[in-house]
Order: structure tokens, then sequence, then C-alpha cells
């Protein structure tokens, strides 16, 4: 009877076109995405150091709670002093919701005082598909030999109210604590919270 | 039908004489007061099912939310994005207020990411229980507060303060004709119980779930939900027939963590009175499948 079932459900299976999906404990996908001061950025490029992937739309009420908190600042910049980059990307296509081109990209940091080491410009979505990165915010940590350790939310508490962060489980300064201290990420996954990334039609 | 796919003038004429007679309500407001909010894209109120509240009973009011085309909120689970709705109430002592009675969900698709919620008129129905000392001819002043997300594309999160003043009477109370369309509708919309059996089976990336029963429906039209999150992707599942059982792949959640002992599906089927719903619980077996 069994195999039967799973017959039919192998077959029904087999329509479904099969992206890659990223996985933990496996390499993370590689990208090349233009940032918006004009410089290619490649994951390769940091082999040796641990990055962060942080999907943004600046206009996103997930992403302006955090940003308006100060909390993705706060993460961003202690990253950095510790050594790791912090690669925010943006992969809303051109006429959608919170796209930037390269001069918006340089105004919207400059607004927020954001201190990621570069904002990529992912305009056709290559990147977000590869992460398959649905919602805004929606995180990712990579270890210094390209390993995913952790993907999803920012943090535990999915709301747009400021007032949760302080409440909530800080899961990526989690990861990167861990990380640090050469210590198992405990929490690897999370479920992300948000909007969803407008990618193009 | 629902008005959402089709604009008839029976559509029209019935939201016309809904806000008519919601007008006419914040007017003359004899018995059961309750003042709507209007916020970005979404007007918000609550309503009782019935003109009075009856001690020892359970009586049905709604959260009211009209959206403006094109404009969605979430479902129990929103899918891949976006947020439920939620309740917080603040009742007199001894009243209780039970979960919202979700009514069956849309699938949304948005360019490739899928959401599960409601667009249009929603009522989301919740039973107020009245404790048996509840003194006729006195109120009862039901405040709460809603959020919500409302997305297009883009979202903006909603919140609203809402009131219901509705007398205490010992009679049986009589319908709130304003509202009866709609809590009418809100109850088609409910999902029915089923004694389906299932299983479950994952493989790698996929969940299959296995039904058998009595009433099954045909596989063409159908879909199928998690209450859960974290469970299946999201994508929609393929449902086939197989002899007198109906299978179900879903594709499993990237995110999925520990298995939960019981699975919450919900299973949906266009008609010509708008779409059924029917709940299925079943075990949850996290062995992994044999290699077919």
């Amino acid at each position: 009877m069994k195999p039967n079932f799973l017959l039919l459900a192998a077959a029904l299976t087999f329509a479904v076109p099969v992206f890659a999906k990223p996985v933990i404990g496996q390499p993370a996908p590689d990208f090349s995405v233009t940032d918006a001061a004009g410089k290619t950025q490649s994951l390769s490029d940091y082999k040796g150091k641990v990055v962060v992937l942080e999907w943004n739309n600046p206009e996103c009420p997930f992403v302006r709670k955090h940003y308006g908190a100060g909390n993705m600042q706060k993460q961003q910049s202690a990253a950095a002093t510790e050594g790791v980059v912090w690669l925010t990307v943006n992969s809303g296509a051109k006429g959608k919701q919170g796209h930037l081109d390269a001069a918006a990209a340089t105004a919207y940091i400059a607004e927020v005082d954001g201190k990621e080491a570069a904002y990529l410009i992912d305009t056709d979505g290559k990147a977000g598909h590869a992460y398959d990165a649905k919602t805004t915010p929606h995180m990712y940590v990579i270890d210094k030999n390209g390993t995913l350790r952790y993907m999803g939310g920012i943090d535990s508490i999915p709301s747009t109210e400021k007032a949760d962060i302080e409440k909530a489980t800080q899961y990526v300064s989690q990861a990167l604590a861990e990380l640090s201290a050469g210590k198992p990420v405990s929490v690897p996954t999370s479920e992300p919270y948000g909007c969803s990334v407008k990618y193009g039609s | 039908m629902t008005c959402s796919t089709n604009r008839s003038s029976r559509c029209r004429s019935r939201l016309q004489a809904v806000a008519l007679a919601s007008s006419a309500a914040v007017l003359a407001a004899p018995f059961a007061f309750a003042q709507a909010v209007q916020t970005d894209h979404v007007n918000a109120q609550l309503v009782g099912e019935h003109l009075a509240l009856v001690p020892g009973q359970s009586m049905q009011v709604g959260l009211l939310l009209r959206h403006e085309p094109h404009w969605h909120t979430y479902w129990i689970n929103p899918g891949d994005s976006g947020l439920p709705t939620t309740i917080e109430w603040n009742l007199p002592p001894g009243f209780k207020a039970q979960d919202i009675a979700w009514p069956v969900p849309k699938r949304f698709d948005v360019g490739g990411l899928y959401n599960f919620g409601y667009d249009d008129e929603l009522l989301l129905p919740i039973a107020i229980d009245v404790p048996a000392d509840a003194k006729p001819g006195t109120k009862a002043h039901l405040t709460a507060t809603a959020k919500w997300l409302v997305c297009r594309e883009e979202c903006i999160p909603g919140k609203a303060s809402l009131v219901l003043d509705l007398p205490i009477a010992a009679a049986p109370a009589k319908p709130d004709e304003r509202w009866t369309t709609q809590f009418a509708k809100a109850r088609l919309a409910q999902p029915q119980a089923t004694a389906w059996k299932g299983d479950t089976q994952m493989t790698d990336d996929r969940i299959v779930i296995t039904l058998r029963g009595v009433g099954l429906p045909p596989a063409e039209g159908l879909d199928v939900f998690a209450a859960q999150r974290k469970i299946f992707d999201n994508k929609p599942p393929q449902i086939g027939r197989e002899g007198d059982a109906l299978i179900v792949s879903a594709g499993k959640s990237e995110y999925f963590g520990t298995s939960p002992a019981t699975l919450d599906l919900l299973m949906t089927a266009p008609s010509a009175a708008g779409v059924r719903g029917w709940r299925i619980r079943i075990p949850f077996a996290d062995a992994a499948a044999p290699a077919p």
C-alpha cells in the first residue's frame, strides 16, 4: 500500500521546478551583486570572514521597526567591530515598493546612519532567489569557511512594534556571539517575519 | 459568490444597504452601539449578532474589517510574510472572550511568495461568554484593541480601539438585522469538522499526507493549508486521488523545526455558495519515509 502512495507522491513532486535552497551546515550560495558604491560584491571575496546578509526594503514597516529603534544599526556596528562583514541586500524590482538605485541607496544609508559594510542592489533578485529570501528583514549568517550557520528572522517576536525588540531574542547577535566563542549556533533557523520581498514578476 | 470576484449589483446594493444601515444606527443607537474606525485601507468595527447579551450564554460578536479593493489582512498562519490579526479584549468582570473562529482564508500569490488571508468584507467571529449573574437591564461595555497588518504589495500596520455597548436582557435576544448577512456569511465560511483519518510521511523536502474517510471531495480545485506555521513551504500543494484516498503532497518548510504531535489542516474547495472548508486533525509521524 505505502509504496504506491509514495510513487504517486514522487510523481506529483516531479512536476514542481526544483530550486536549490540554502541549507544550514552547507556552503552558502555565492553571488555577485553591484553595491551602492558601484563595486561588485561576491560572497567568495570574504573567505576567512564571518558574513551577515540582511534583506532590506526601506519602506517596509518591519524594517522601519528595527531601523527606527536603532536595533539594526547597533547590530551592524557591533558586527563591524568584531570584523564581521555585514551586507545589506535590496532585492526589490524596479517599480516596486522599496526599490533603490545607487544614489537613493546611498541617501538611505546616510538617513538611517547604516553601519553595514555594503548595500547590495539586487534588482533582478538573483541573490534573493539564491537564498530564497522571503521577507524584509530576512537574515543569514555565514561562517569563515562559507558555511551557512543561521537563517531566519532578526529576532523572536514577529511584530511591527519597537517595544517588542528588547523582549525578543536577537537571533543574529546570538549566532555571532556563539560563532565567535567557537560554540555551535543554538538557534540555527527561525521563521523569518516581515513584508514579502518585492521580486519582479 | 463573493463580492471580490463578482461585482454584481447584488454585491453593490448589499454594501450600500449596510452602509446606510450603519450610519442610521450611529444616529439612532437605541440598543447596540459600536463606532466604526477608519484606518489606512481598512474600516474596523465591533458588531454583535444579537441586539442584547443573555446571561449564562455564549454570544457571537464579530470584528468586521472592510478592506479597500486590493488590500488584504491575514489568517492565523499568514504564510510567507505578514502577521495574523489579533484582538485583545478588555471586558467587564466575569465576561470571557473565546479565540477568533477563523473563516477559510484565501491564497494570495505575491510574486511567487504566498500569503493566506482575507480581502473585501470580513467578519471574524468571536464568542463572548456572558456570566450567569449579569444583570438584565444593565449594559455591557465591551472594549478591544484590534491589530492587523494590511497589505496590497506594500504593508501598513493597523490598530483600532473598538467599543461595543450591548444591553443585558433575560429574554432570548433578537438578531441585529444590520449584521445578519455578515454573520451568515462568516458561518458559511467556517471550516467544518471532519472525522477523516490520515497519516503523514515526510521526505527531505515534502510532507505527504494520505487522507481517508467518508465524503472526501474530488481533488479538483482543492487547496490545503496548515494552521501551524513552519510546517509547509506555503506553495500550493499537489493533491490527487488514489482510489478512495486523497493524497496531499506539500513542500516542507525550510524552517521546519520539531514535528508537532498533530497536524491541523484546512482543506478548501470552491462551491456555488462560496469557498467551503474542512478542518482536519491528524497525527504527525516524523519517521522519515523509506526511499520508494
